[in-house]
């Protein structure tokens, strides 16, 4: 995983659209392959043990009395998968009623997935920056050099 | 003391404690963000495990000197 990202041609806007749809694309768009699964294996990771533990009713972009979930906005920084897990969800949580409230391990599978949108926006800056400023030094280029 | 210590941490430790399922979620964030920062897989792992064992072992150390100012106030 070290080599340069590409000084020209690459478009960071287009490393970023991709990265919030795919985890990960972003960088696999850049050439980064490695830091691509690795990006994409630890955040879809994330959201899928959040609809495990949650019983997969974590990711509803609506409460009971119809107002947008604001975890869910936060778990909207994963992009795809999210969009892709809402209706799910929704069918899950639709079924299940208005007791998924009452089961405690659903709030621990709600902060997997907003933790996942989080770390989404983070990889997504990153796969931006990485493109649109080629040149700035890496830290452990800089941690080498200081050793 | 001592005792509600002991029963403190057998608490914490338990299996059946929730806590344990957020060990993963902070492990795969440390992974993350340390990999944001750096490209070699070594640094990143070092990094990574360095971050971890802070964030836990602050929180840690955090809930013990809650714990005991609770029992004394």
């Amino acid at each position: 995983m070290n080599g340069q990202y590409p000084a020209g041609g690459a478009s960071p806007v287009a490393a970023l659209v991709l990265a919030w749809a795919i985890p990960g694309a972003g960088h696999a768009y850049a050439g980064r392959w490695g830091k691509a699964a690795l990006f994409f294996g630890c955040i879809v990771g994330l959201l899928v043990a959040g609809m495990i533990i949650g019983g997969g009713t974590v990711i509803i972009h609506r409460d009971t009395q119809g107002h947008i979930e604001l975890w869910w906005m936060a778990q909207m920084g994963a992009g795809g998968p999210t969009v892709a897990l809402t209706p799910i969800s929704e069918y899950l949580a639709a079924r299940a009623g208005p007791d998924i409230y009452a089961n405690r391990f659903r709030e621990v599978g709600t902060l997997y997935a907003a933790v996942a949108g989080f770390l989404n926006v983070l990889v997504m800056m990153d796969a931006y920056v990485k493109l649109a400023y080629p040149h700035r030094r890496r830290d452990d280029e800089e941690e080498k050099e200081e050793s | 003391m001592l005792e509600a210590l002991r029963h403190f941490f057998e608490h914490l430790l338990a299996l059946s404690n929730p806590l344990w399922l957020y060990y993963p979620l902070c492990a795969a964030a440390a992974v993350v963000y340390k990999a944001t920062k750096y490209d070699d897989p070594k640094t990143i792992a070092r990094h990574a495990l360095h971050f971890f064992l802070w964030i836990t072992g602050g929180m840690l150390v955090l809930a013990t000197v809650f714990y005991i100012l609770s029992l004394v106030f």
